[in-house]
């Protein structure tokens, strides 16, 4: 894999007044990459997102010395117009509660249409169908069924496959998937994770996946940042946070999963390895 | 609970200006200064004077002594409206959350029919039923507001019948009175104080309106609607007539009204809830 | 195993009303016994907290029993359910104790509610020791639940249930609204208070990761029906049911060791195709 660099963040910092919020955060991502973020409610990890998509909740702002640069893009100097070509497009974005960005009143297939129209610029026709085989891709049964069904008639599972399927139908090289898998059970959990490797591997997109559980983190992300209270108090690659955690707030995490998780039967994954 | 009134300004004064009337309809009959069923031939329609400060009606009674003394009549009726429509709406609201099914769906038809009654057949038909008398009147008139009770007092328990708090309680034995006094009621003491003031305004017009048509309170008993009927009637010897009725009915259902507003947007209470249609 | 504390035998629930009837319980089999800690793992809709609500007798029985510490609950009704949940033998903790504590209620008149409602003289006292025993601190018993932390909520709610005295408690879901760090301190607690006592817990959870540790039994329930149970090891290293070989194979663990794709989709394709994940293995 190329280590042709995508997205660059150096000293990331959120502000509300004058209190920080978020302070001193640095992210590298190589295209075709992916990176873990974790952490608690509180710790940053979203404000951190929010800020590679622009957008803060009113009264929060990035610091001075943040720099964001996207595949040579300088984020910070765009404007609103200049957010249009990137937001959507070239960076998509998944989050927890799939149910509340789609409109219940309006069929899935036809809220992925209308964005194919818009950021892909497709005509009617050729926007329907697209859409059902970005249905099929994502690997829903009956993709012209699940086109013409609301919001409601869907699980949560398959609602968040259609909000995938929304974030990257302009083919975007950056994905962000804010604790995406939260909500799901643990077998759709699988599901859904397998389904973003895929997309990985077909389209080369690069991938941050933001989760509290340092599990989903592990098994899909090459590089992991662990984040607490606004500040990133560990990094590396997953192998060695989870087998030789620096952090007390890391290893307290390794530990909850070694004395109550199903690792506690499975001494052949040792954390001392 | 009467600090979140003087947290506003118009709720400050909501609350004096509601004081005032309170204390004009204690004590006004004492303070009259005429017999205010007194009439007084040789002044028929007079306008103010030392005697009569705000002149004499068409049969020659002292208005200002009118006023004081229909002030108790007119606040007593209007809050005895009120307190028949607190009974008759919020009790069975309470009950409806708790009660299962059955109550539900009769308290909801029977309150839907109260909304649809026409108001001053209703009040008509009641007052020949009954008689002709206050007490008839306000009987009519609590049953006319108690829909208003009890729609506001359901929407605020309903989302706290279902709560897992209550769960919790009923889980730990408690009993329904007991859920109903320790969990829903407090719950329900905003939304039922800020409906109490409003309809407090409310009834108070109703109270007028039916004196004006000559139901409830009999003349020659003074009451502040009464008066502004009469005084209608002379407009054109007495133009100033109705004005000072009129504006102790609008102040102080403004004031009430105003009251009604402090207490919901009072700060640290919870926004009103919106009120959830239900289907039984 | 001589007297379980809760045995749940072939019970079957149907909820809803009119045309909506459905059977969420197809004749479910399971015991706890005094001291110990059974799991039932199940995700959403296997109907995991209707069987919990039902126990707690919040849902009428339509086939089966249940028997608690020798109570047979499904024959109780109005002032005897009052009067057996007035015993306090089994106490439930909910999910979020955001919801499940009266926000206008202290802490400490939410943690006394069971004995207030019996009329116990030294409620105070004993709100108290309900403090210290979840390790929180007395002073906050005058704090409402919105002035606390996660982790103090939930210890709150933990209190409610012990002051009770039970000999069976569950607990649905009671760390998946917590902090990581937090979830530890409050399994560590669950964990130390039951085996202290000798409670028998029931404790219900979607999550593998937080069930291993705390039972000594699983339960498996998957579209109504236990589908396997046995001893948490058992379960976790040699599940039999497809099911459970999925929802273990599907478990994010650290460190890997997870179950391949193509495994877990022909897994996946054998439960689709039986009816109420009714399998023959």
């Amino acid at each position: 894999m190329s280590a042709e660099v995508l997205l660059t963040v150096r000293d990331l910092s959120v502000h509300t007044g004058d209190t920080p919020l978020v302070t001193g955060v640095d992210l590298t991502v190589a295209r075709g990459a992916t990176l873990g973020v974790v952490g608690e409610s509180g710790s940053g990890k979203s404000l951190t997102c929010r800020s590679l998509l622009g957008i803060l909740p009113p009264g929060l702002r990035n610091g001075d010395d943040t720099t964001i640069t996207f595949d040579g893009t300088d984020l910070r100097a765009l404007d609103a117009r200049g957010w249009l070509g990137i937001r959507g497009t070239r960076i998509g974005a998944v989050f927890q509660d799939p149910a509340s960005y789609l409109n219940p009143s309006i069929t899935v297939g036809r809220q992925l249409a209308e964005v194919l129209r818009v950021r892909v610029g497709l005509g009617r026709r050729a926007a329907r169908d697209r859409a059902v085989e970005l249905l099929a891709d994502m690997g829903l049964h009956e993709p012209a069924r699940v086109y013409r069904q609301y919001p409601f008639e869907l699980s949560g599972g398959m609602l968040q496959r259609v909000l995938i399927a929304v974030a990257i139908c302009a083919e975007p090289d950056l994905l962000i998937a804010d604790e995406a898998t939260t909500a799901l059970d643990v077998t759709v959990q699988a599901e859904v994770l397998d389904l973003l490797s895929d997309l990985q591997e077909r389209t080369g997109l690069a991938l941050i996946l933001v989760s509290h559980d340092l599990a989903v983190v592990a098994q899909v992300c090459e590089e992991v940042v662990v984040m607490r209270d606004g500040v990133v108090v560990e990094r590396g690659t997953a192998g060695d946070v989870l087998t030789a955690p620096a952090h007390a707030y890391t290893r307290s995490l390794v530990d909850a999963h070694a004395r109550y998780g199903i690792e506690r039967f499975r001494p052949a994954v040792t954390v001392h390895g | 609970m009467l600090r979140p009134l003087f947290a506003s300004r118009s709720g400050t004064i909501s609350a004096v200006v509601l004081v005032v009337v309170a204390v004009l309809a204690a004590v006004g009959p004492w303070l009259a200064p005429h017999d205010p069923l007194l009439q007084d031939p040789r002044a028929i329609l007079a306008g103010p004077s030392a005697g009569h400060w705000l002149g004499t009606d068409n049969v020659g009674r002292d208005v200002l002594s009118r006023l004081l003394a229909g002030s108790t009549l007119s606040l007593v009726a209007a809050l005895e409206a009120v307190a028949v429509g607190l009974v008759l709406g919020v009790v069975p609201a309470l009950l409806s959350v708790r009660l299962g099914r059955v109550f539900e769906w009769f308290s909801l038809r029977l309150m839907e029919a109260f909304v649809t009654l026409p108001f001053l057949v209703f009040a008509v038909a009641m007052t020949a039923l009954l008689g002709n008398g206050l007490q008839q009147a306000m009987l009519a008139v609590g049953i006319l507001i108690s829909p208003g009770f009890y729609r506001v007092t359901r929407a605020a328990a309903l989302p706290v019948a279902t709560a897992q708090y209550v769960e919790a309680a009923v889980l730990a034995g408690a009993s329904p009175w007991t859920v109903l006094h320790r969990h829903v009621w407090p719950k329900v003491v905003p939304a039922v104080a800020v409906a109490t003031a409003s309809l407090l305004g409310a009834s108070l017009v109703i109270v007028s309106s039916l004196t004006f048509l000559g139901i409830g309170i009999t003349p020659p008993t003074p009451t502040w609607g009464g008066m502004l009927a009469t005084d209608l009637q002379y407009l054109f010897q007495r133009p100033f007539g109705p004005f000072v009725p009129a504006a102790l009915i609008v102040a102080t259902v403004w004031a009430c009204n105003g009251i009604a507003d402090a207490l919901r947007d009072a700060p640290g209470r919870p926004a009103p809830r919106k009120v959830t249609a239900h289907v039984g | 195993m001589a007297d379980p504390l809760l045995a749940v035998s072939g019970l079957v629930v149907r909820l809803g009303r009119g045309g909506e009837r459905r059977t969420i319980l197809h004749g479910v089999d399971l015991t706890v016994a005094p001291g110990e800690s059974v799991g039932l793992i199940g995700e959403t809709g296997s109907g995991k907290t209707t069987l919990a609500r039902t126990v707690l007798g919040l849902h009428r029985v339509e086939q089966g029993g249940i028997d608690v510490a020798g109570t047979d609950v499904t024959a109780l009704r109005g002032a005897r359910l009052r009067a057996f949940r007035r015993s306090g033998a089994v106490q439930y903790v909910f999910q979020d104790p955001l919801r499940s504590l009266d926000p206008d209620l202290t802490l400490g008149e939410s943690v006394g509610e069971a004995l207030h409602v019996r009329g116990t003289p030294d409620l105070d006292d004993r709100v108290a020791g309900a403090f210290a025993l979840v390790g929180l601190d007395p002073a906050l018993a005058t704090r409402l639940p919105a002035e606390v932390s996660g982790g103090q909520r939930q210890r709150a709610a933990i209190a409610r249930a012990m002051i009770a005295r039970p000999r069976l408690l569950i607990c649905d879901e009671p760390v998946s609204a917590l902090d990581a760090a937090t979830r530890v301190q409050v399994l560590d607690l669950l964990a130390s208070l039951c085996a202290d006592r000798g409670i028998g817990l029931l404790y219900i959870s979607h999550d593998l990761g937080s069930v291993a540790g705390i039972t000594d039994r699983l339960a498996v329930l998957h579209h109504g029906d236990v589908v396997e149970t046995g001893t948490t090891e058992q379960v976790v290293t040699a599940p039999s049911h497809p099911y459970t070989r999925l929802l273990i194979g599907s478990a994010p663990t650290i460190g890997g060791g997870g179950m391949g794709r193509a495994e877990r989709a022909e897994l996946r394709a054998q439960l689709a195709h039986s009816p109420n994940g009714k399998v023959l293995t």
